[in-house]
């Protein structure tokens, strides 16, 4: 009868799937405690309180993010396209590609500038 | 599909609880963001106010808008900003000192008498009119709807869009990305042929993982190579030199047959 | 769902040639060897701008035709607002050819090791060239678009390179990043400003074309306090281009802190572009709303005028100083806006074409003054350069002639037509206000010529570098046209008026 009940029991299955889990973990593993298993992430760095250079990042970061932007804003326009690909034809598809082709220009120049490689 | 807004123009039931509830910490999120001093918490408030205003886009019948808030705004705009909080480092601090005498002060009056002036314009622009034209719009549906404007009418300038995408890619590239001098490091193909045409093929397929199977897989216990010595390479050389490693050969079984023994070929 | 669009490609081709010069030249990036990629891009960049006349010129008797969908208006504004920016465009690029301008490696922190090593391998940053293309084709686009979404895709086509260009100085590098930074945050800032406009406006009359706006500002039926807030924030948009007082802040920082070549080719053809945009979307769209936006453009005209002249006057640095002296002329270009009659719109026409070159001209001057760390723009060390480089500073001097407006030069034939156009629709104020602001402007362009020629010579190692075959071409013809367009003006006005009607 009323449409929330569904989600309301999603969100109950959910909610119980997460507790169990975190709970049945915690009761059954086995504990066995030395030095290197309790340091962070159990990887042998220490983490220092006070990052390097005042927790900066490198720019490199800053180019993947960029990058990525560029080709979800790519996408975005890609589903109204798929949604009406039926209504829209030989010419939507024409100028999808055209549009996607333009700005494949731009992925060719950042792969060989090396703009993907990491170092 | 369940249908928040039922009617145009009318806030119905279940609109009205998501709107009631969802507003007040929108807007509660975006005081926030201008209050908290830490950078970073800025930008998780700013973060939450971009997700209710997407609930809020996809209550009011604009599905796409409400799709592309999320994944345009709430993901990638998100993730640049945080990204540029963190060049400039997540403990800068900002700097309140006032560089223009009264510019604080200034700077509130004009911001409340704009929006003073801009909300009592709206105000008398939308109350006591019935809005129209929603369902005009989204006859075909929101999507399809946009999707023949964008390919049809709008086609040129979406076009032409490409060539923004293009500058960005250019001005990514010309800013961030430095070009080091060939051969200043190995390349991927280089490294790999180092790797498969060297003297031994022994840690061609990367070195061992650490942890005795089935019965410690810490990162401080050293595997057990076939013939039971651990392998030396398979911890981490920060734990050897803290000396932090375990003796591996006590999780070895001691009673397991000696391969040699069972070997049916000698 | 609907029939197949049709674009009319012949009527677009300005554009989509120097669009497709733009991708051409960032394939070239990608694939050419880096040696020859500075002499490759140059060639392509002025052969592409030249093609793009060419098929201006093909077309430049249709002058009433719609293209892409409605979305472009191919009228005879249109075409000489596109043949103004892409003459200077091409005058531009040869001075943005003389790569010693720019940095070396953008991305290298100023004064790292990494930087030294870079203009040591004698690197270029040549994107340059497709960017300035990118610009250009928002440029061409920007005036001729005929409906909101299309003219805010231009603006932001024609602001992206130039943001990321003022950033890429050779000298004085933290001084260009600054300004790319303050003209990036500002501008995104209006191009904000912009698009809520656009919502407003939308919201006013359901339509976000030129026609369908006007269509519901003579029926007078829909709500009046859209228009208004819309019209505001649409002005907004456009005023922080030109650089227009209250608007105007970013300018002079700008202008200063960006390549020398780039401020010149972005004061003469942004100018171009905005206020082609700005006097279709106010005479096509909004002139029968007038009573709206004429009282308050007014007041912007003046301030501008007034503030523009003033401040100048206390400026000491000459990238500065023209600066203040490009605000001073967005007022004077405001005359002719607030004119709202067909004087008006081709003396707005005449005054950006004489005005473009001469700042093409003036800037290329700037950037061949030049000591051992890079171009001096000091005005205090320009003393006594008149007697070392005679020709150089009587140029110069001349482009200051232009620009203040004195008899013989393009710049007093541009004043002259359009306080005309001024005085002609009745608002005598604004035109006595021009003339005064002009007298003021004249002692700051008299004086750097005074500077010039009659100061003592205080022995300073600055120099008049030999100019680059190409620069010298545009630094002389922009001189050329200017004194052509100061002499001889009638057959370039009388195709100005033929052509300067706008279609709906």
């Amino acid at each position: 009868m009323n449409p929330y009940i569904p989600i309301l029991v999603i969100g109950a299955f959910g909610f119980g799937f997460g507790v169990f889990s975190i709970v049945a973990a915690a009761l059954t593993g086995p504990k066995r405690y030395n030095r290197a298993k309790a340091a962070a992430y159990e990887c042998g760095i220490e983490p220092s309180p006070q990052a390097q250079g005042g927790g900066r990042f490198p720019v490199k970061y800053f180019l993947t993010a960029m990058l990525f932007i560029i080709f979800d804003i790519e996408i975005v326009f890609l589903y109204p396209w798929a949604v009406s690909f039926d209504q829209l034809g030989l010419f939507g598809l024409v100028e999808m590609v055209l549009f996607i082709g333009t700005v494949f220009v731009a992925y060719a120049y950042v792969w060989r500038r090396g703009g993907l490689e990491w170092d | 599909m369940i249908r928040l807004s039922l009617e145009i123009g009318q806030t119905q039931k279940p609109e009205a609880i998501l709107f009631y509830i969802l507003a007040p910490l929108s807007v509660l999120a975006a005081l926030g963001m201008l209050i908290v001093r830490k950078a970073v918490h800025s930008a998780l408030l700013l973060a939450w106010v971009m997700i209710t205003l997407a609930i809020f886009y996809i209550a009011l019948d604009a599905a796409f808008l409400g799709i592309v808030q999320i994944v345009v705004y709430t993901g990638a705009v998100m993730m640049l900003f945080l990204f540029i909080l963190m060049l400039v480092g997540v403990d800068a601090p900002d700097s309140l000192t006032e560089n223009i005498k009264g510019h604080r002060a200034t700077a509130i009056v004009a911001a409340l008498g704009f929006g003073g002036l801009l909300i009592s314009l709206i105000g008398r622009a939308t109350l006591n009119h019935v809005s129209v034209g929603l369902a005009m719009a989204n006859e075909p549906g929101n999507v399809q709807g946009l999707a023949s404007l964008i390919f049809t009418q709008y086609v040129f300038p979406f076009e032409v869009i490409s060539a923004l995408l293009i500058t960005a890619a250019l001005g990514a590239m010309v800013l961030a990305h430095s070009q080091k001098s060939a051969g200043a490091r190995l390349s991927q193909r280089a490294l790999s042929s180092v790797r498969f045409r060297g003297d031994s093929l022994a840690n061609a397929a990367g070195l061992p993982s650490s942890g005795v199977f089935a019965r410690h897989n810490a990162v401080d216990v050293p595997a057990l190579l076939p013939d039971g010595t651990p392998a030396k390479n398979s911890i981490s050389g920060v734990l050897t030199a803290r000396g932090d490693v375990q003796d591996s050969t006590q999780y070895a079984l001691g009673s397991l047959p000696k391969v040699d023994d069972e070997s049916g070929d000698k | 769902m609907s029939d197949t669009p049709v674009l009319q490609y012949s009527f677009l081709a300005p554009i989509l040639i120097v669009l497709g010069g733009a991708v051409i030249g960032v394939l070239l990036e990608a694939f050419a060897a880096a040696k020859r990629r500075a002499v490759l891009q140059l060639t392509l960049t002025l052969g592409t701008l030249f093609i793009a006349f060419l098929s201006l010129l093909r077309i430049r008797n249709l002058t009433s035709a719609k293209a892409a969908m409605g979305s472009v208006m191919i009228d005879g504004p249109t075409i000489l607002m596109q043949g103004t920016i892409l003459l200077i465009a091409f005058f531009a690029v040869m001075i943005i050819g003389d790569v010693d301008n720019f940095t070396a490696q953008a991305s290298a922190v100023p004064g790292s090791d990494e930087e030294k090593s870079a203009l040591q391998a004698g690197r270029q940053q040549t994107e340059i060239f497709p960017l300035t293309l990118f610009a250009v084709a928002g440029m061409l686009l920007f005036p001729a678009a005929n409906d909101l979404v299309t003219l805010f895709v231009a603006l932001e086509v024609l602001s992206l390179p130039l943001y990321l260009m003022a950033g890429l100085s050779r000298h004085r590098r933290l001084f260009s990043q600054e300004a790319a930074l303050k003209y990036f945050l500002l501008g995104a800032y209006a191009s904000a400003f912009f698009l809520f406009g656009a919502a407003f406006l939308y919201g006013f009359s359901y339509s976000v074309t030129l026609s369908g706006i006007h269509a519901a500002v003579i029926g007078g039926t829909a709500n009046n306090i859209f228009l208004l807030i819309g019209l505001t924030f649409i002005s907004l948009g456009l005023l922080f281009k030109v650089g227009a007082v209250p608007f105007h802040a970013w300018t002079p920082d700008v202008y200063q802190g960006a390549p020398t070549p780039i401020t010149g080719f972005m004061a003469a053809a942004t100018k171009v572009a905005a206020f082609g945009a700005m006097l279709r979307i106010y005479y096509v769209t909004f002139a029968e709303a007038n009573w709206n936006w004429r009282p308050i453009l007014t007041v912007i005209a003046i301030a501008t005028m007034l503030v523009g002249s003033i401040v100048a006057i206390t400026q000491r640095d000459i990238k500065r100083m023209l600066a203040y002296s490009s605000i001073a002329h967005a007022g004077f270009l405001f005359t002719g806006v607030i004119a709202l009659n067909k004087a008006g719109l081709a003396a707005t026409l005449f005054y950006l074409l004489a005005y473009g070159f001469a700042t093409i001209g003036a800037f290329g001057v700037i950037t061949l003054v030049r000591d051992s760390s890079g171009e001096i723009t000091d005005l205090n060390r320009w003393a006594g350069l008149g007697r070392r480089s005679p020709k150089i500073a009587a140029l110069f001097s001349f482009f200051l002639f232009a620009f203040a407006g004195i008899p013989l030069t393009s710049g007093f034939i541009g004043k002259f037509a359009i306080f005309t156009a001024a005085y002609e629709s009745g608002n005598i104020g604004v035109v006595v206000v021009g003339v005064l602001s002009s007298a003021i402007a004249a002692f700051f362009y008299i004086r750097v010529i005074v500077m010039m020629y009659f100061a003592d010579d205080n022995g300073d190692s600055l120099t008049v570098v030999i100019p680059s075959p190409l620069t010298s071409i545009a630094i002389w013809v922009s001189g050329g046209v200017t004194l052509v367009l100061g002499v001889y003006p009638t057959p370039v006005l009388n195709a100005i008026n033929t052509l300067a009607t706008f279609i709906r």
